[in-house]
């Protein structure tokens, strides 16, 4: 028997209808995938548009040519820009964007782990409020919040000032690597908070409870089940650090001084004050896959533990 | 000290209170309320009553995760005082188990030991063991995700005794598994207790389980303990209304007291009771379904059981047992009295309207405290 739609057309013109020698299971999938791919138009069409393309691009110009003026010169494509990746220079720069990323994670899980925990003995109200203050920096532009610290950090301003007044001597703490440490940690300390608070509010706290009925101390009883029960969130909470601080631009700029250059002043220095496209883009290319290679074997290397 | 000279128990409350802030209000919580228990060494000992009754709070007071406000515990003689559980000589079989999902069922079982420094040859000769008495050779590489329920609740009970505690907690162990289980794990469970000889404290809501288990079990209600006894003495002798309906099935008749072996039934016959209340006050009277037997009225009155009359007012089939709910002539309607009867070879049914005297041996009634 041959069906036909409502409208009148013929049941083969209608995609939801199960085609000729088709199971209705194949039908159903066949349909249900459709229905995905509809759904997933969208985010797939923005990440294309507004990512994947612009990297595309970057990736072109690494492996253009610098004209005598310049400008990028497209066409000619070497490798010229990917070779200069050794330079000492550049070698200097990474690595101390890569000692701040570590620090800077470091220095958040210590103060995070605590304070993630301490919030999920709280009574539910008081951790919504507690989650609301840690986000509520988000609501102003970091400029601005680094703008501020400027203010507090500088040789005028409140902090060394109270250093003085208590007779400690005078304190130089803007433009110094403390204050970048200071700057990034501030800034990125809720992207810890949030994924360890996440963990540990998911933990069975009577798992702690039955540790400690087996003899364990409450030392004990952190390192054999809370830590490694939390460590999804510890990971979690390290690479949205560690990531975003080693390419951290604004705050090392308007806090730091020339000698805390890092990877993201250095990037924008190619493209603006050098003019030189390609190896700025060979260094954004390189510092993708650096990040990339790392996070995956952070990755690897927590789930071989657990 | 004086005091008694038998032998230690194993556990010992001594008018143990436990208020919790309320944090709503400011007010507090009395969970426990001046609790006094003996549990003897070696003892099967079930605290039972329902949900919010203090029962898990006081197991929890004894393996050291709550404090009593006021009051102590010792166990074999020791004040806890505030020690913490790693320094307390017992071990809890939590509800829902609480295993360690990090870890294989081996590690699991070993933490204890591991925890307490034991020789490593040793320990893992004591995992072995602990596995093999619980049935679950050759999964001590498996995951507790990998078990199922039942399998789970083995390793809980394996991981707790290997420590060879003095004292066993456990907090509703069975109530996550399903029935037949539950059954099979209950005789395990005795089994296990009897051959290690180690006290066991349960705590559960399930009368059937403390019934079928327990040698002794201490009925909890708002904080109190109502009745300690043996599952025959709480089961046929309840002191209270609650102790009566809480453990299996209750007829509730009021009555009032003629003297200390007699008292009068509401149409006015009497029955045969003995009781300390004073003459004239008016009581409630349990009876259990199981022990009233239905004859036809025209029957005639064994002069050694007492009886009242009524009328067959439902019925309800249970395959084993038959169940006639009955009106009674005087008190009203509204006032059934049900009978149970075994449905054995050469019981006479009854039909709804039937006209029935039920009877019982004046041993099986109950006058209770209020």
């Amino acid at each position: 028997m041959r069906a036909t739609a409502p409208g009148g057309a013929p049941a083969a013109l209608r995609s939801d209808l199960p085609r000729d020698g088709e199971s209705p299971e194949r039908a159903a999938a066949r349909l249900a995938a459709r229905r995905g791919a509809l759904i997933a138009l969208p985010p797939i069409a923005t990440m294309t548009l507004l990512f994947v393309i612009p990297l595309a691009i970057v990736a072109v110009y690494s492996f253009a040519t610098r004209g005598r003026t310049g400008r990028t010169v497209l066409g000619d494509w070497n490798i010229a820009a990917y070779a200069r990746l050794g330079e000492p220079l550049v070698l200097e720069v990474v690595g101390r964007s890569l000692g701040y990323a570590v620090l800077t994670t470091a220095i958040c899980l210590v103060i995070g782990y605590p304070f993630a925990y301490w919030l999920t003995t709280r009574p539910m109200r008081v951790r919504a409020v507690m989650i609301v203050l840690v986000m509520l920096p988000f609501w102003s532009n970091l400029l601005v919040r680094t703008y501020a610290w400027r203010v507090l950090l500088a040789s005028d301003g409140p902090i060394p000032a109270a250093f003085a007044a208590l007779g400690l001597g005078e304190l130089r703490l803007l433009f110094t690597p403390f204050a970048v440490v200071l700057g990034l940690v501030y800034g990125y300390l809720p992207f810890m908070v949030l994924p360890l608070y996440a963990a540990l509010e998911r933990l069975d706290l009577r798992l702690v409870e039955a540790a400690r009925d087996l003899g364990a101390s409450g030392w004990e009883a952190f390192r054999h089940v809370t830590w490694p029960l939390s460590r999804p969130g510890v990971v979690a909470g390290s690479v949205l650090v560690m990531v975003p601080t080693f390419g951290a631009y604004v705050t090392p700029e308007l806090l730091g001084g020339s000698r805390t250059t890092l990877v993201g002043s250095f990037v924008v220095r190619q493209f603006l004050s050098a003019r030189d496209w390609p190896f700025g883009s060979a260094l954004s290319m390189a510092i993708l896959l650096l990040m990339l290679v790392a996070t995956v074997v952070y990755f690897r290397l927590q789930e071989d533990r657990a | 000290m004086s005091g008694p000279t038998g032998p230690v128990p194993a556990v010992s409350l001594r008018q143990v209170t436990k208020r919790f802030p309320e944090t709503r209000l400011d007010d507090e919580v009395v969970a426990v309320d001046a609790l006094d228990l003996d549990i003897e060494d070696g003892e099967f000992f079930a605290l039972l009553g329902p949900s919010g009754c203090g029962k898990t709070t006081t197991l929890r007071m004894v393996a050291g995760f709550e404090f009593p406000t006021s009051g102590s515990v010792h166990i074999h003689g020791e004040e806890m005082g505030h020690r913490p559980p790693d320094r307390r000589p017992v071990n809890t079989v939590f509800q829902s188990y609480a295993l360690f999902p990090h870890m294989t069922v081996a590690r699991n079982v070993a933490f204890g030991l591991e925890m307490r420094d034991v020789d490593r040859s040793e320990a893992r000769r004591r995992v072995d063991e602990a596995i093999a008495l619980v049935q679950l050779r050759g999964r001590g590489g498996a995951m507790p995700g990998d078990l199922s329920g039942g399998q789970q609740q083995r390793v809980a009970l394996a991981r707790a005794i290997v420590n060879r505690p003095k004292v066993l907690l456990l907090d509703e162990p069975l109530g996550a598994l399903d029935l037949r289980l539950r059954e099979a794990m209950q005789v395990e469970l005795k089994q296990l207790q009897s051959m290690l000889g180690i006290t066991f404290l349960h705590v559960t809501h399930d009368q059937e389980e403390a019934l079928a288990m327990a040698d002794r079990i201490g009925v909890m209600d708002a904080g109190r303990l109502v009745q300690v006894g043996t599952p025959a003495e709480v089961y046929e002798r309840p002191r209270t209304r609650f102790v009566a309906e809480f453990l299996g099935d209750a007829n509730l008749l009021t009555a009032d007291v003629l003297d200390p072996s007699r008292v009068r039934l509401p149409d006015g016959t009497t029955a045969r009771i003995a009781t300390d209340r004073a003459a004239g006050s008016a009581v409630h009277l349990s009876l259990r379904p199981e022990q009233l037997d239905l004859v036809g009225p025209d029957e005639p009155v064994e002069h050694h059981l007492d009886s009242l009359e009524g009328t067959v007012a439902r019925i309800g089939y249970f395959g084993s047992a038959i169940e006639y709910d009955v009106a009674l002539d005087a008190g009203g309607p509204e006032v059934l009295v049900t009978a149970r009867l075994g449905n054995s070879r050469g019981v006479v049914t009854r039909e709804i309207g039937e006209r029935v005297r039920m009877r019982w041996a004046p041993e099986s009634a109950t006058v209770l405290e209020d």
